[in-house]
């Protein structure tokens, strides 16, 4: 494997890692420091997620991806930055905001502090909706109309605009469905969802997942921050092998037991069940009157104003009783999910977006990667979801 | 009669979250004792808790303390326990120390010493064994309800949502350890509380260099009772403990406050399960724990007696974190095994 290649280029460097809390940036530092010996700096900024991060000798600075000063304190010194962090807390809008600001300010940061270079870790989701057959880097980048994803296309373009303008170098990662031990995405929630209900596979699950393990995107990542092809440039990672959803999710399946936690459904079909879950969901005033009835303060100061008040009075004066123990039953129902009536679990609708991502069957190339920066996946598909399945079992998620 | 009635003066010193989310709120409801005085290096931070909690006064430093007030709760970083308390209990300030006690039996040894010295009570703070389960499982076991106890398996594992305040639980030097330190401390103590002294242990840990977040014991007692801990901060597991004698199994939850107690009596098919509470009403939070707590810690200066965990027993709990740090073993996971492994720096 092509770690030999990079032996010794990392030891005793100074690198910083954001997103070091989490799934990716954790097994980087992990790597950083047990593999090639580095002096690892962790920007944290909640420290209870920090505990995993620390079994290892890193230095932990705490602040916060947009604060300017706390990046200054962080960066000062490094020579290497690896951009892992995201927004994953508060509304949509301000995650895309510290996806896009996080990545300008921490640059930014890199620049003024002299670093060598810094590996940032966008995602396949800036190719927008994807088509069927061969996608590389020569795609076009598109929106795919989630703050996310473009947040983080415009955060990568930003990123590749600074290389290119010779301030800092950059080299721009773009992972597809990355899953293994910790993954919160392609492994705890759908483990969490296929525990809840079924998951629509789109035309039986033939759409393209494109997995790839997580350290094999941390061996490309590595590969980035020491290869001199790298910088400026942008590389798709992903395993090597053509995997289906169906495969995807059937593995994970497997995991749970026999049971199917699976449902075919062509395009059409999962939009019709879209729709009419959207049309299931409580109204406005349902809602309105659920969130009255739940929560006693709210409804005491809701009947207290003056208007409640005279409601109350002209209701009790002028409605015949039977009308009134009707309000009163409506509002004791008002607005409650609706309940499957057999035992089975329910099927998680899947909006049209995501249609059409399970649907695509699109095959990521690695070409790029493995020319420019030597990458080649080391777990197959069977190996990377043994070990996935082993730590799930351990962390009690089965 | 009056002196006695007098609620005792006291001073938290040090304000980070377990300060703000338990001593405080439990000081408010305490009868024994009131905050006179909040000390925190950082006085914005001490100010403002103490406009939220009505305390009178602030400090950034403890040598202004004593003859000001007559006890302190000591809740600052780790390292930082034994040089506090010491300096207090020396001076006859009565102490309250967080958990764990220190970081190492030393300074346990020192703080108990200054105690000694100042003739000053000295409490440990292992609130879990103001929970009405545990004086239950306690006394269960104590009277012989299981038989001869065969074996106990522990499983305390919560992903942490702590609100720190600084960063110390992330350093070796001010956190003196990982989750074994942390939260094992306690569970660690309710588990010594209810079967007595430890007498040999083997203990595995995923540290790397760092803190574990991960550990598991194999724990023997003198009494020849044996049995597995499991200690987790990265993932959720039971929270209970399980003790199988030779007449019954007793299984009871750790985590949550007001747990089930199951009592499974063997070759008699009974199981008894409910909840264990001496009185209606309390012992079932946290927060009642952490009143029950520093109410017998002003009882005991007041009548000049122990308090329900003296210097001691928090000195009995960092014996066993000492011993299972110097026997340590690396607790291995197949998907932590780096890819290449051959190439891994030494």
């Amino acid at each position: 494997m092509s770690h030999a290649a990079i032996e010794g280029e990392l030891a005793g460097r100074t690198v910083l890692v954001t997103g070091g809390t989490g799934f990716i940036g954790g097994r980087l530092a992990e790597r950083l420091v047990l593999e090639h010996g580095a002096n690892v700096r962790a920007l944290v900024r909640n420290v209870a997620a920090a505990t995993r991060l620390v079994r290892f000798p890193v230095t932990v600075i705490r602040g916060d991806v947009t604060n300017p000063s706390d990046l200054a304190t962080a960066a000062q010194g490094c020579d290497l930055v690896f951009h892992c962090a995201y927004g994953t807390s508060g509304s949509q809008k301000h995650r895309a905001w510290v996806n896009k600001e996080g990545t300008r300010r921490l640059l930014e940061a890199a620049r003024k502090a002299k670093a060598s270079r810094a590996v940032f870790l966008s995602t396949l989701m800036v190719y927008g909706q994807t088509a069927d057959g061969d996608l590389d880097e020569t795609a076009p980048r598109r929106r795919f109309g989630n703050h996310y994803s473009d947040s983080k296309l415009a955060a990568e373009r930003l990123a590749l605009d600074i290389s290119s303008s010779g301030a800092l170098p950059v080299a721009v990662l773009q992972p597809t469905a990355v899953y293994g031990p910790w993954g919160p995405v392609w492994t705890e929630k759908v483990l969490q969802s296929l525990k809840a209900g079924r998951q629509i596979l789109i035309n039986g699950g033939d759409g393209m997942a494109n997995p790839v393990y997580v350290d094999d995107l941390v061996s490309a990542m590595l590969l980035a921050a020491v290869k001199d092809e790298a910088v400026g440039e942008a590389f798709l990672v992903c395993g090597e092998e053509a995997i289906t959803w169906r495969e995807m999710f059937g593995r994970f399946e497997k995991m749970l037991g026999e049971e199917r936690r699976t449902v075919d459904m062509t395009p059409e079909e999962a939009l019709d069940y879209w729709r009419s879950w959207q049309r299931k969901q409580p109204r406005l005033i349902g809602e309105g009157l659920r969130i009255l009835k739940g929560e006693r303060e709210i409804r005491e100061r809701v009947q207290s104003t003056r208007e409640g008040l005279w409601l109350r009075e002209m209701a009790s004066t002028l409605l015949p009783e039977s009308w009134q123990q009707k309000i009163k039953a409506r509002m004791a129902t008002a607005g409650r999910p609706p309940v499957p009536s057999s035992g089975e679990l329910p099927i998680h609708p899947l909006p049209p977006k995501m249609i059409g991502f399970f649907k695509a069957k699109t095959r990521v190339r690695i070409d790029k990667a493995k020319r420019l920066l030597g990458y080649q996946p080391a777990f197959d598909f069977a190996t990377g979801m043994d070990l996935t399945e082993r730590w799930a079992r351990w962390a009690n998620l089965l | 009669m009056e002196a006695n009635d007098r609620k005792l003066r006291l001073a938290v010193v040090g304000c980070g979250a377990v300060a703000a989310i338990h001593h405080l709120p439990a000081l408010s409801l305490s009868r024994g004792a009131e905050a006179v005085v909040l000390v925190d290096a950082d006085l914005g931070r001490a100010r403002d808790l103490a406009a939220r909690f009505g305390v009178p006064e602030t400090a950034t430093d403890i040598r202004s303390l004593p003859g000001r007030v007559d006890a302190a709760i000591v809740a600052v970083p780790n390292s930082l326990h034994a040089p506090v308390s010491i300096e207090l209990l020396r001076q006859g300030v009565h102490v309250l120390v967080e958990k764990p006690m220190a970081v190492n039996v030393k300074e346990c040894d020192e703080i108990i010493a200054a105690a000694e010295a100042g003739g000053a009570v000295l409490a440990v703070g292992l609130e879990f064994r103001f929970f009405d389960f545990s004086l239950l499982v306690r006394n269960l076991l104590h009277d012989g309800l299981l038989g001869k106890i065969r074996r106990f398996e522990m499983h305390m594992g919560v992903i942490p949502r702590w609100p720190f305040a600084t960063d110390f639980l992330l350093k070796k030097e001010t956190a003196g350890g990982g989750v074994l330190a942390d939260l094992g401390v306690h569970v660690l103590d309710i588990l010594l509380w209810w079967l007595g002294d430890w007498a040999d242990v083997e203990y595995r840990d995923d540290a790397q260099g760092g803190l574990e977040s991960d550990c598991e014991l194999l724990l023997a007692f003198r009494s020849g009772v044996m049995g597995t801990v499991e200690i987790s901060r990265t993932h959720n597991l039971s929270n209970t403990c399980l003790f199988e004698g030779e007449r019954a199994s007793l299984e009871v939850g750790i985590w949550d406050p007001d747990p089930q107690v199951r009592l499974l009596i063997e070759d008699r098919e009974v199981v008894l399960a409910g909840r264990a509470r001496r009185q209606e009403g309390s012992g079932t939070t946290f927060l009642d724990a952490f009143v029950r707590q520093i109410d017998d810690f002003a009882a005991a200066v007041r009548d000049r007696r122990e308090p329900h965990v003296p210097g001691r027993e928090g000195r009995r709990i960092q014996t066993l974190v000492e011993a299972c740090y110097a026997r340590r073993k690396f607790l291995e996971m197949p998907w932590s095994v780096l890819p290449s492994p051959r190439e891994r720096v030494s």
